[in-house]
């Protein structure tokens, strides 16, 4: 348990500003892992997937999810990640996005979505949301990746 | 996509009204020609026959004449023969009768003045052979027989008498003359009568089949307009089905844009917010800078630098805040409003009553704090409908009602209901402040409001009601007068279909 490798945080958001506060908040609530960014889904699938560095090779990791992605939707991602026999399907997955609409909501949640939070416009509810992400991410146990064969 | 309908007649409706009546007029015109060549005719016939029985007299008068003066002279030859005085009463029997037998032929002849000649010649062959035979009558009373045979003999009575009844025989000629004119007369004017009812017959014949013609063309134009308008009609209801198809798409594709529109407004808008908040707290880190220099090295503290740091900046953030936020609330009633256009709608039965006796409850207070009255008149006719939206609508165009009152005078506000055929129409009537006529149309738009803006509210109340009575398949109007009330009629189909379900309906069938 101890030697564990450490938590990365992969953050897939393709607004510079909300990712910029995101990182800010996270920071703030003490949480210093890694944090690797992505502005499109395209390179941010090929990371996780296939990167030497990325996390199907290395270990652990936690993703933080847009929805609304220039290249393709974050529900597409989402499935990709949580396929049944994918190799990141115990990956947890934190939707942070704008939309509220339920049925968005059930759809990330039907697809393994692990949290799910809402980006709320006023600043004070969107930081403590984040620190509370943090408390998350600090508590969470990410599981290994499975021993190969 | 509209087609166009022939509606006209082949025949103009006053056209043909006019036709048939010309043609009644010409019909009864030939009747009553008839009716006057029948009179006319029966009358000539009449005249006629007056004329036969006046010519047959008039030959029976002379036969009669006749007969005395041949009955007269064989009384006389009797006489002269046998002196047996019964001859000669006989004789005189018939000379008694004969003048008024001539006056009587006189008379009937009266207005013909060649057989008034006649019996002038007559009369005066009379009265010679009359002088004559009184003279053999005398001799023979006197016993001189043979002397009056003689003169009998002698005297040129034989001839007297062919010459006499020659002239009776003329007198019958002339008046079979007048006989045979009179016929004559009488076939022409038989030949004018039955012309006459011919040319009328005809014409009777032409004009019944005029009007059958025409009635008959009619009768089919109207068929024929009939048909159209029904297909018409049918068209009408698969037009208002396509126009109300087009409105729910161009509604669903306003919904979907205004959704795609408020999400990604609301994106940069967290950015403004975020980094505001982290200008604040690095104002704030400011502000104390500047206290701590105050405090330490007042000489580098220029009054810009203060001003800045204490007024500036906060002032600039207060007012990108306050704006931020309210662009926030009309993002989030522009998503509010389309997400309530995307619901799934499930209608049933609504008491209408009932809901609108609860939404009454539910703004009592409000009602009794402006002193107010609401009126319901009950019943409420019923709908087959969506609960939420048909609530919504209600109670945003009460609350409406309430809110914008009018301060000069007790409120009263009734709602009232009624059902026309397949759809049901509801009227909010009050008697506030109103809405000035040019702000009719405003009021249901988005964001925006009419009249003092005095009470709170973002302008979004009336687009929901509209958006909402839209998806039910309603419309909604508003009459207005500023200062006097205000009411809104709203218009919803008793029984709510989908339109999209009843597309795939009408594609299957």
């Amino acid at each position: 348990m101890t030697d564990h490798k450490s938590v990365s945080i992969v953050m897939i958001e393709d607004d510079e500003g909300h990712a910029r506060l995101i990182e800010k908040n996270i920071r703030r609530a003490g949480i210093l892992n890694a944090i690797t960014h992505f502005t499109d889904g395209t390179t941010a699938l090929d990371y996780l997937f296939n990167s030497e560095d990325g996390p199907q090779r290395n270990g652990p990791a936690l993703v933080l999810l847009d929805l609304n992605l220039p290249d393709m939707s974050g529900t597409d991602i989402l499935a990709k990640i949580k396929a049944a026999d994918g190799p990141l399907r115990r990956t947890p997955v934190v939707v942070l996005t704008t939309t509220d609409d339920k049925v968005e909501i059930q759809r990330c949640y039907d697809l393994g979505c692990n949290v799910y939070i809402t980006k709320p416009v006023n600043y004070e509810s969107f930081a403590t949301a984040i620190r509370q992400l943090g408390l998350f991410l600090s508590v969470i146990q990410v599981p290994d990746i499975e021993p190969k064969g | 996509m509209f087609k166009r309908f022939p509606l006209g007649f082949g025949v103009s409706e006053g056209r043909m009204g006019r036709f048939l009546v010309a043609c009644m007029a010409m019909g009864f015109a030939a009747l009553v020609a008839a009716g006057l060549a029948a009179a006319w005719s029966t009358a000539q016939n009449e005249s006629h026959t007056r004329d036969v029985n006046h010519t047959y007299e008039v030959e029976l008068a002379i036969g009669r004449a006749r007969t005395l003066i041949e009955q007269s002279e064989t009384a006389r030859r009797g006489y002269v023969l046998t002196a047996d005085p019964f001859y000669l009463y006989t004789y005189r029997k018939a000379m008694a009768q004969l003048p008024a037998k001539l006056e009587r032929i006189a008379t009937l002849t009266q207005d013909n003045p060649r057989q008034q000649r006649n019996i002038a010649t007559l009369h005066a062959l009379v009265d010679a052979l009359a002088q004559q035979r009184e003279q053999t009558i005398a001799l023979t009373r006197n016993g001189n027989r043979e002397r009056a045979v003689t003169l009998f003999q002698g005297e040129s009575n034989a001839r007297r008498m062919i010459i006499l009844r020659a002239q009776s025989d003329a007198m019958v000629a002339e008046e079979q003359r007048l006989l045979a004119i009179r016929d004559a007369a009488q076939l022409a004017s038989v030949r004018v009568f039955y012309a006459t009812l011919a040319i009328a017959g005809l014409l009777l014949v032409l004009v019944a089949a005029a009007t059958l013609l025409t009635v008959l063309r009619y009768t089919r134009d109207l068929a024929t307009s009939r048909d159209a308008l029904r297909d018409f009609a049918e068209t009408l209801e698969e037009q208002v089905q396509e126009r109300t198809a087009d409105l729910t798409r161009a509604n669903e594709e306003i919904q979907r844009f205004a959704y795609i529109v408020s999400h990604d407004l609301r994106s940069p808008l967290v950015n403004v917010m975020g980094f505001t908040a982290e200008l604040e707290s690095a104002t704030t880190e400011i502000g104390a800078l500047i206290d701590r220099a105050e405090a330490t090295a007042p000489e580098i503290v220029t009054v810009d630098a203060w001003l800045a740091a204490r007024e500036d900046l906060p002032e600039a953030i207060r007012f990108i805040r306050t704006s931020t936020q309210k662009m926030d609330r009309l993002i989030n009633a522009i998503l509010k409003l389309s997400r309530e256009g995307r619901r799934v709608i499930a209608p049933q039965r609504l008491d209408v009553t009932a809901m609108v006796e609860a939404i009454a409850a539910s703004l009592q207070t409000q009602i009794e704090a402006r002193g107010a009255t609401l009126v319901i008149d009950a019943p409420l006719p019923g709908l087959i409908s969506d609960r939420l939206a048909i609530e919504q609508i209600f109670s945003n165009l009460i609350e409406n009602a309430v809110k914008y009152l009018s301060p000069d005078r007790a409120g009263h506000i009734v709602v009232r209901g009624k059902t026309h055929g397949k759809r049901v129409t509801y009227e909010f009537e009050d008697n506030g402040r109103g809405i000035a006529p040019n702000d009719h149309q405003r009021v249901f738009d988005l964001f925006r409001r009419a009249g003092n803006q005095d009470q709170p509210g973002e302008g979004i109340g009336l687009a929901h009601v509209r958006a909402l009575a839209y998806r039910l398949g309603g419309v909604i109007d508003v009459t207005s007068e500023l200062g006097r009330g205000t009411t809104f009629r709203l218009n919803l189909p008793k029984i709510f279909v989908d339109p999209n379900t009843a597309d795939t309906r009408e594609t299957q069938r």
